[in-house]
């Protein structure tokens, strides 16, 4: 009986190549795009799925009152893992994490024997607490888990670190000089060498600092704040047999006890929760963790996107194979006749169907292994599985393989089996309406997700290209920046900036801690003249040079810039945007000039004089607002970056002036710069990631599509090739043979825009809001969509309308 | 064999009722072979599709072999028909994606007989109908007289009681078409009951009695001699 099924089908797929082609094609697709975003799923979900206590292993967190909007962070006081541990028998074990922040990059030296000096940037340092081994898995090759970071000034490396300062040796009880902007400059030993697992962590380090010897030494064992000072990062290990959720409850009462009264004081309020570590990946309301969270929404569309393709090629199968009734209702009709009974038939036309999703599983398997690493890239994760994974999920797939034909298959099933033999074998068989009305509206369904697809990814580029040209209110293009890391690049600042200002492709060199477009830590609570505390606005500050501002081309509004002609700004002047002096209630730029602003510290008043009011311009993404923003003068050599305004032209050729000054005035530390107008632009990362994979879908899912319009229309032209023929010897014309084959092809389609747009309006409207600055939704966009999809779809039912009306129709008549 | 009194079908379709098979009576002994004649469009076909509980009467008795079975539901007629009837067409209704042997084999496939034997019963046919030789082939490779031989092989190879063939000469030559009366006459001498539609008085001289059909009813039998 089996064999039966199974011939059967093969027999009926090989016959009928064109049918079994597009239903092949679509599925394998459908089914590819199933495998490659349920592997970022996978991986999403996998994150710290490997730590042995994993279980017991939790992050505190702090949920901050913002002027009544609620913040969830999980970067609190490092005073706090002390007093938790001690107050709370649950907790039997913490460690502490501070990340090397500001730009995250780090300069190694190793002195090599002799004069040379091995030295590289690394990213993703960390300052942690020796027990956080304890806690966490991590995979030593070389040193002791349980001793390393014990000692002042000892650093644990990943093995790709250590192979880079030492090759093949041994890089236990080696010293490395490590410059940091964060934790200052020093000699450090490395104490163990580790593997990453090959399951992701939200824990990224490249290297872990002991916190003693470093210059966060201080502040990080020995603050005892519990309010201020919100930057680490803190693992608890519970007691086994305890419950989060209990200790969670005990947590207000803690607060209460310690903070209550200044808190009180502050007009604020703070709640502590845990977070499980295997949760902590995806938990994307908790913000400033140690690597970004991944987006369930992000994974909501992804997943939406995969079962809509795979959908859309099972609505293919079931149209084509519906459409194809008539032809298959003689053999339906004969099998009952000799005996079959109905549910022979179901199993014989869903063991087709399964045969195809099969055939197509085996094709998406390999489409998945060419594609995985386009998609890598796009999605930006690196999907490492081990072999248990793999065979895992080639089950998975197998899975869903079959659930894919039994969904395309069962349908048409149940309807070509339901055929009476009576009726189908007089000939008089004829697609019942319903059938047909069926048949169109999943055509609507597959056009109404390409449509909106369409839509959303026109206006996720406008957004995006938007985002790129938006006037940010300063000059960032040819702007250069160049890290100063160490305290020697720190200092050499000065002669640097002389040197490369008396380049004549230089027009402009200015220094900073800060620039536009990287996070900026420093925010102070400040009041204006004649207001108090209790009215003060949180200003972001940087500090700059006496060039930095005309550098990237600020205007002053009213009042002057910083300039080397007014040294003496240094003395607590400030600048102001022009957001500042609203939100301070001037009543004007030039009336805030001369007024001045301040913030109070236990209790004793700091005060800036205002200098200067500039335009307002994008510190941040376009995502927020602009904020009151205050520039403060200072003249030590303390500057994060130099920033260089160069003139169009020999960009590769100033570059190459800059790099020689630098070498020669630090030949110790390689010669590294990025563009301003990139580094901003790396904001977006997620965004266009998510543009890139929305429009690599929105092909993908028409591209199905038209293959299931394509296979209709090549029936309907089929079937109607009689009907052509007369038509043709009457005299129609070949154009009006074409429309009327296409015209109903193209009504559903306009029917599908129709349904599509305001879903899609919708959608994107909602995504639209995540951005403070953004296009508006103009109806071209629609009427761009409209055009396309009518397009796309008159082409792919034209192709097969023109071919019918071109034949010569004696040929087609005489067969009958 | 079969006993059927006051039998009426009426079709309704959206515009109008067709009575095809008006209080129509007729029996069929064990054995014989029975022609029916008449023209387009009396109910000849509707009455075979109802002997072959292809299709249910409105009103009416049906007995087989005895039991009633006009109002038997699908699962009993299916039953019923693939153990005792076999379906010779006019136009062959093979199908175009089995071969010969498979083609012949479905019955036995739907009766759930075991592969080997189903193996023998169908070369046993081939053999007897001479296209063993055939077997391998696809019905569109075959000329029309070799496939209505095919059909009579399906439609004997589970040995039925009855064969119902609705003008299975219709679309043959005359030599085709005779060569296919004579199966259908071996048939019958070995016992098997048959009711043939045709519209050929040539052909129905093979049988032992012509009933004539007019709108539904049955208006005159001949006995052949
Ligand atoms: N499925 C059907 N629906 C409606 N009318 C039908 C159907 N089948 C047959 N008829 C009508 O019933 C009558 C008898 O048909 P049929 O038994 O096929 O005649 P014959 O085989 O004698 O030519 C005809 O008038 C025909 O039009
Ligand atoms: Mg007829």
């Amino acid at each position: 009986m089996l064999k039966n099924y199974i011939t059967v089908a093969f027999r009926n797929l090989m016959k009928h190549k064109g049918f079994s082609f597009i239903n092949v094609l679509g599925l394998s697709i459908g089914l590819t795009c199933c495998m490659l975003i349920s592997l970022y799923i996978y991986h999403e979900y996998s994150y710290d799925s490997y730590h042995a206590k994993g279980e017991r292993l939790y992050q505190l967190g702090a949920v901050f009152n913002n002027e009544g909007e609620l913040e969830h962070r999980a970067t609190v006081p490092s005073a706090l893992a002390v007093a938790l541990q001690q107050e709370f028998p649950e907790i039997e074990e913490s460690a502490r994490l501070l990340s090397l922040f500001r730009d995250d990059k780090t300069l190694l030296q190793y002195q090599e024997s002799g004069e040379n000096v091995k030295s590289f940037y690394e990213s993703k340092g960390y300052v942690a607490d020796p027990s956080l081994f304890k806690l966490l898995a991590y995979n030593f090759i070389e040193g002791d888990p349980a001793t390393a970071l014990q000692n002042p000034n000892t650093v644990v490396v990943t093995e790709e670190i250590a192979e880079k300062l030492f090759g093949e040796e041994s890089a236990l009880n080696k010293t490395i000089r490590i410059s940091s902007n964060t934790n200052g400059d020093g000699d450090y030993t490395i104490t163990g060498v580790f593997r990453p697992h090959n399951v992701p962590s939200h824990i990224d380090a490249r290297f872990l600092l002991s916190p003693r010897g470093g210059g966060l030494e201080n502040f990080f064992l020995n603050s005892t704040t519990l309010l201020n000072n919100n930057m680490f990062f803190t693992y608890f290990l519970l007691k086994e047999g305890s419950d989060a959720q209990q200790l969670e409850k005990k947590l207000p009462a803690f607060v209460e006890r310690h903070m209550g009264e200044e808190l009180k004081n502050r007009g604020s309020d703070r709640q502590l929760f845990l977070t499980n570590i295997e949760d902590i990946h995806l938990a994307s309301e908790i913000e400033g963790n140690v690597t970004p969270a991944g987006s369930l929404t992000y994974i909501r569309i992804l997943a939406s996107i995969a079962v809509l393709t795979l959908l859309i090629a099972c609505i293919n199968f079931m149209n084509l194979s519906t459409s194809r009734s008539s032809k298959r209702s003689r053999e339906v009709g004969v099998r009952k006749v000799l005996g079959a009974e109905r549910s022979f038939l179901i199993w014989q036309f869903l063991g087709e169907s399964l045969i195809m999703a099969l055939v197509a599983f085996i094709f998406a398997i390999v489409l998945a292994v060419v594609f995985l690493p386009v998609f890598e890239q796009l999605s930006g994760r690196d999907i490492i599985l081990s072999f248990q994974q793999h065979g895992f999920l080639l089950g998975v797939y197998f899975l869903l393989a079959i659930i894919t034909g039994f969904i395309a298959g069962s349908y048409p099933a149940f309807y070509l089996s339901s055929f009476k033999p009576v009726q189908v074998l007089k000939g008089r068989f004829s697609s019942s309406l319903s059938v047909v009305s069926l048949r169109k509206g999943l055509v609507i369904f597959q056009f109404v997700i390409s449509v909106v697809l369409i839509i959303a990814s026109v206006i996720i580029s406008n957004q995006m290209s938007y985002l790129r040209s938006k006037d940010l209110g300063f000059i960032k293009d040819q702007q250069i920046v160049i890290p100063l890391r160490s305290e020697t690049a720190k200092s050499s600042y000065a002669s640097l900036k002389a040197q490369l200002n008396s380049h004549t492709s230089i027009r402009s060199v200015g220094g900073s801690l800060n620039y536009p477009g990287i996070s900026n830590p420093t925010d102070w609570l400040m009041y204006k003249e004649g207001s108090s505390a209790q009215n003060a606005e949180s200003v972001v500050i940087t500090h700059v040079d006496d060039s930095f501002l005309q550098t990237l081309g600020l205007k002053a509004v009213a009042g002057r810039l910083f300039s080397p002609d007014f040294p003496a700004d240094t003395n607590n002047h400030i600048i102001l945007n022009e957001k500042g002096v609203a939100e301070f209630g001037f009543p004007s730029a030039e009336e805030a000039v001369g007024s001045w602003v301040a913030f109070d510290w236990e209790g004793e008043q700091y005060r800036f004089d205002i200098v200067g009011v500039v335009n307002d311009f994008h510190f941040k993404d376009l995502r927020v607002p602009i904020q009151p923003f205050g520039f403060l003068l200072v003249n030590a050599p303390i500057y994060n970056y130099l920033i260089a305004h160069v003139n169009q032209g020999n960009m590769g050729q100033t570059l190459q002036v800059i790099e020689e000054r630098w070498n020669a005035l630090n030949p110790n530390e390689p010669f590294e710069y990025s563009f301003l107008d990139q580094d901003f632009q790396k904001n977006y990362e997620a965004e266009s990631r998510l543009a890139g994979m929305i429009r690599y879908f929105t092909i993908i899912a028409i591209l199905i599509s038209c293959l299931g319009l394509f296979g209709l229309a090549t029936f309907s032209a089929e079937q109607r090739i009689k009907e052509i023929g007369i038509r043709k010897v009457l005299g129609a014309s070949v154009s009006s043979l074409v429309a009327l084959l296409s015209k109903d092809f193209l009504k559903l389609v306009v029917v599908s825009v129709v349904l599509a747009s305001p879903i899609a309006w919708y959608i994107m409207h909602e995504w639209l809001q995540t951005f403070a600055y953004r296009v508006d939704i103009s109806w071209q966009v629609f009427a761009l969509t409209t055009f396309l999809a009518v397009m796309i779809a008159l082409v792919t039912v034209s192709f097969q309308a023109i071919k019918a009306a071109l034949t010569n129709p004696v040929k087609n008549l005489r067969t009958e | 064999m079969i006993k059927i009194t006051n039998l009426v079908k009426v079709y309704r379709t959206e515009e109008m009722q067709t009575t095809a098979l008006n209080q129509l009576n007729l029996e069929v002994k064990e054995g014989e072979f029975v022609a029916v004649m008449g023209p387009s469009g009396c109910g000849k076909s509707t009455l075979l599709n109802i002997l072959g509980l292809l299709d249910d009467p409105d009103s009416g008795s049906f007995l087989f072999n005895g039991i009633e079975v006009a109002n038997f539901n699908e699962r009993q007629r299916s039953s019923l028909r693939k153990q005792h009837i076999g379906f010779v067409f006019q136009s062959f209704n093979l199908i175009d994606e089995l071969s010969v042997f498979e083609n012949v084999e479905l019955p036995l496939i739907y009766l759930g007989v075991k592969e080997s034997e189903r193996r023998k019963r169908v070369e046993e046919v081939l053999d007897k109908m001479q296209i063993m030789h055939r077997q391998k082939h696809f019905p569109q490779q075959l000329s029309g007289g070799q496939q209505q031989r095919v059909a009579v092989a399906r439609a004997v190879v589970n040995k039925p009681h009855l064969i119902l063939a609705d003008e299975p000469t219709g679309n043959l030559d005359s030599s085709n078409g005779n060569e296919v009366m004579e199966l259908l006459t071996d048939l019958n001498e070995q016992g098997t009951t048959i009711v043939m539609v045709t519209h050929s008085e040539h052909d129905a001289r093979y049988s032992h009695r012509i009933v004539r059909m007019l709108d539904g009813q049955t208006v005159l039998t001949d006995i052949m001699v």
